[in-house]
């Protein structure tokens, strides 16, 4: 098993954090972190049903002399072996350069194409959306400022996108040996639904082995409830799960999550489908 | 239960395969969907040429001014500055783009690009930049196919077939030429003929050719005339295809090194668009023939009405070939279909002034006979693409009568450009690249194949302390005659042992108890990535005459690569694609 991480580096103070956040989370779950330094402000993505141009914002040009040498410092810190760099092979007729996503983790900021000042105000970039919707790999949006995690926290709300989260966070509880929760705001479907959706994926077992807690909240709002989630945990949600008209009426639960929670977050999106050993 | 059936409903609205109907034929579907995406394409080239228009009304009531050349350079920066800064896309007239994604990714283009090539080209060619509209309204079809396959998660052989479908509804509703537009589709993009693809691909192209007929009339670019043709000039057709060829070629040539030109110069791509405009403006003052797409200049040829002798015709061949290397080499939007037929007629018309001179005792017919042979001559050449030629010009001058010189002129030009220039303009980049792969060749099937499909992960690992002895019982438990070496702590990949290297030592028991297998393994070997290109993999075996490879990545061996496990994916695969 070799699984890896793809972490666009921005060699600025925040791309730092950034770093330091994906390299914890490879450290903690033995994953190999493979590093691209942008050289153009544009590239592409080509998913299994989507193509995804990512224009990135200028500071990911910043200091290109010293990048390397940065993230490399930055993931030998963690006491991990040094990065693997990739550079684009293939260049569209319109010299786009075309990003590899045969990974099993990829790491972005809030926001990897606007301004900066928008990052940390809870505002979740076009693209990484795009990236969410579209990738088969879950995204890890580190915190702006290099936070450890000592748990995981999964959000489940019963939807195929959350069984696909619960089924994530309890196999990177595995790799990681850290307690695993998980967190459930009681709809009107009442906590039997919840627990015969587990039991249809075939997760009863591992539920109860390794849940350290099942937080069900069956009164108060969402976001009053995510005070409960413990500031040093890596929170583990699924994204997208209820379809676009359905996610613009009522907007995505995970960008409200996002909004709210400055924990490290892994979203799994609607097409993640990467097996992981 | 009413969840279950609304979650139902759509998946047969985003799967439509799902629905019983279109599950008695595979085909029916693409047909469908093939319909929708001709109508939208259709829709997108009326816009664009409904663009072009009005920005020649406004532009033209600006002629007389003395400043007028730079209009063409603002055109040009602000069709630079509208891709660059609002679309955010590469420049380029975009056909490329279209066979890069269907050779190497089924086909899956960007949405954006449905409208960036028409605004940045309605701009340059409006204002006056040597241009065609076509390149565009193919890129705009196939943008939108691509989406409309997308939306219903369409696999990658549909999507191509449907960005086919925006390619043919495109081009036949802006030259209002169903035929050409399936034709070039099939030539120059999806580069197959397979019934699969053709029914679906014609059926777009009708419904793109009919939505222009409803919003634009029927009628054709330019007028019909009669050509009476004898023996005389269809022989006389063959030269003109030989100056068409090396004008063609002259064309070619003269596109990439304005690119290679104005790349050098240190200013921003609209700062060198808009320069490229400005020059095109000056041209266009004392030729103003040269400008725009130049669909008038033609009808006039074809109607034998143009004045000017030979001289003058030369230079505007020559001009109009500077005017769209200006345009489109040095940061301009717009395709090449146009100024080739421009450019096409005008040879026709030089080779006629050149043969009435030369052989004033020849009775000819009339100029227009060779200007319409010219544009055959011109695009087939240059796009290498001689069926697209034919058709084209039959299409858009109603000229039947003239189909046995077309022919001769299509095919002799695409010849003779070919033995000059081995790959035609659009595809030059990509064959150099690599990136021109076709259905069923051997670079498509090879790239369409992984080291992942075809690793062998069954190899028993041993340790550079393990004796010989021990070794020979794992050779007893396993069937192959390689055995990768790892670190016994820190798993790292250290070497390999092939049987057949260490022959001697097998059968020598003397050896057992003493020799250790880091003693004997080889240290020296060639390894693979896991993301290694199978075509690069397959060329490293041949050099080194070895029949596999070890996979290593992050300096852990994951398993092994063989030309065996290799040849029997390449057959399923090429089996997959001749199937489809």
């Amino acid at each position: 098993m070799d699984l890896k991480l793809l972490h666009i580096f921005r060699n600025t103070p925040f791309g730092r954090e950034m770093l330091l956040g994906s390299s914890y989370f490879c450290k903690k779950t033995g994953v190999s972190p493979v590093i691209y330094i942008p050289e153009y402000l544009k590239f592409l993505m080509y998913f299994e049903n989507d193509v995804v141009q990512v224009d990135l914002d200028k500071s990911f040009l910043k200091a290109p002399g010293t990048a390397k040498e940065h993230a490399v410092d930055i993931v030998r810190s963690q006491g991990m072996p040094d990065p693997e760099f990739i550079s684009p092979k293939q260049f569209t007729a319109s010299t786009l350069p075309d990003i590899p996503v045969n990974f099993n983790f990829m790491c972005c900021p809030r926001s990897i194409t606007d301004m900066s000042s928008k990052i940390g105000l809870g505002y979740i970039g076009p693209k990484v959306r795009r990236i969410v919707q579209s990738a088969k790999f879950p995204v890890l949006i580190a915190s702006s400022i290099y936070k450890e995690w000592t748990s995981i926290t999964v959000m489940f709300g019963g939807s195929a996108n959350a069984v696909k989260a619960l089924r994530l966070g309890l196999r990177i509880g595995e790799l990681s040996g850290a307690p695993v929760d998980v967190f459930t705001q009681e709809g009107k479907k009442g906590r039997q639904y919840y627990e015969k959706e587990i039991d249809k994926a075939g997760l009863s077992n591992e539920m109860e082995e390794n849940v350290r807690k099942w937080h069900v909240f069956d009164s108060g709002r969402l976001s009053e409830n995510l005070y409960h989630i413990p500031h040093g945990s890596l929170i583990v949600i699924g994204a997208y799960g209820h379809g676009v008209i359905k996610d613009i009426i009522f907007g995505s639960i995970m960008e409200k999550v996002q909004t709210i929670m400055p924990n490290n977050l892994l979203i799994v999106g609607p097409n993640y489908g990467v097996e992981m050993g | 239960m009413c969840d279950l059936i609304d979650k139902t409903k759509l998946n047969i609205f985003r799967r439509p395969a799902l629905n019983f109907f279109f599950r008695l034929d595979d085909r029916l579907l693409l047909i469908t969907i093939g319909a929708l995406v001709g109508i939208c394409s259709g829709l997108s080239s009326v816009a664009l040429n409904s663009g072009l228009m009005l920005m020649f009304h406004w532009l033209s009531k600006l002629s007389h001014l003395w400043w007028f050349f730079v209009i063409p350079g603002i055109g040009a920066a602000l069709s630079s500055l509208t891709l660059e800064k609002i679309f955010k896309e590469g420049a380029g007239h975009g056909v490329p783009e279209i066979v890069y994604s269907v050779s190497r990714y089924g086909g899956l283009m960007r949405l954006r690009s449905a409208v960036s090539r028409l605004i940045s080209s309605c701009l340059t060619i409006g204002s006056g930049g040597s241009a065609g509209p076509e390149a565009p309204a193919v890129m705009s079809g196939a943008a939108i196919g691509s989406n409309i396959a997308r939306f219903f998660s369409m696999n990658d052989r549909q999507r191509i077939t449907l960005v086919g479908c925006g390619v043919a509804g495109g081009l036949a509703s802006i030259f209002n030429a169903p035929i050409a537009g399936i034709v070039f589709t099939i030539e120059i993009i999806i580069g197959e003929w397979s019934a699969a693809n053709i029914v679906p691909i014609a059926i777009a192209s009708v419904a793109g050719a009919q939505i222009s007929r409803l919003l634009r009339g029927n009628q054709i670019a330019f007028t019909h005339l009669n050509f009476d043709t004898d023996i005389t000039a269809t022989l006389a057709a063959i030269g003109l295809a030989v100056i068409t060829a090396v004008v063609s070629i002259v064309l070619t040539r003269t596109l990439r090194r304005s690119y290679a030109i104005s790349s050098r110069i240190a200013v921003p791509v609209w700062g060198r668009a808009a320069i490229g405009g400005c020059l095109v403006g000056i041209i266009g003052i004392f030729l103003p023939q040269v400008m725009g797409e130049g669909y008038h200049a033609i009808q006039r040829m074809v109607e034998g009405t143009f004045n000017g002798g030979a001289a003058i015709v030369a230079l505007l061949v020559f001009a109009k070939i500077i005017a769209t290397g200006l345009t489109l080499g040095w940061g301009g939007s717009g395709g090449i279909f146009a100024p080739c037929l421009v450019i096409g007629s005008f040879s026709g018309l030089m080779y006629y002034h050149l043969i009435s001179l030369l052989l004033p005792g020849i009775s000819l017919i009339n100029e227009g006979y060779f200007a319409l042979l010219g544009m055959a001559g011109l695009v087939s050449g240059t796009l290498q693409a001689p069926l697209t030629g034919l058709f084209l010009i039959v299409e858009i001058t109603g000229s039947y009568e003239v189909i046995l010189p077309l022919i001769l002129v299509s095919t002799i030009s695409t010849t003779i450009s070919y033995a000059f220039e081995p790959a035609s303009f659009y595809l030059k980049d990509l064959i150099e690249r690599g990136h021109f792969l076709r259905p069923r060749t051997d670079a498509k099937v090879l790239a369409d194949l992984g080291i992942r499909e075809i690793i062998e992960k069954d190899c028993i690992t041993v340790h550079p302390n393990m004796l010989l002895g021990e070794f020979i019982n794992v050779i007893q438990s396993s069937h192959r005659n390689y055995f990768p070496v790892e670190n016994e702590q820190t798993g790292e990949f250290m070497g390999m042992i092939h049987l057949d290297g260490i022959r001697s030592y097998i059968f020598d028991p003397l050896l057992y108890e003493t020799v250790f297998l880091e003693q004997i393994m080889e240290t020296d070997i060639d390894t693979v990535s896991i993301d290694d290109d199978l075509s690069d993999v397959l060329d490293k075996m041949d050099m080194n005459n070895l029949f596999s490879l070890p996979v290593v990545s992050s300096n852990r061996f994951i398993g092994m690569v063989s030309k065996a496990t290799l040849l029997d994916k390449y057959r399923s695969e090429l089996r997959l694609q001749a199937f489809y």
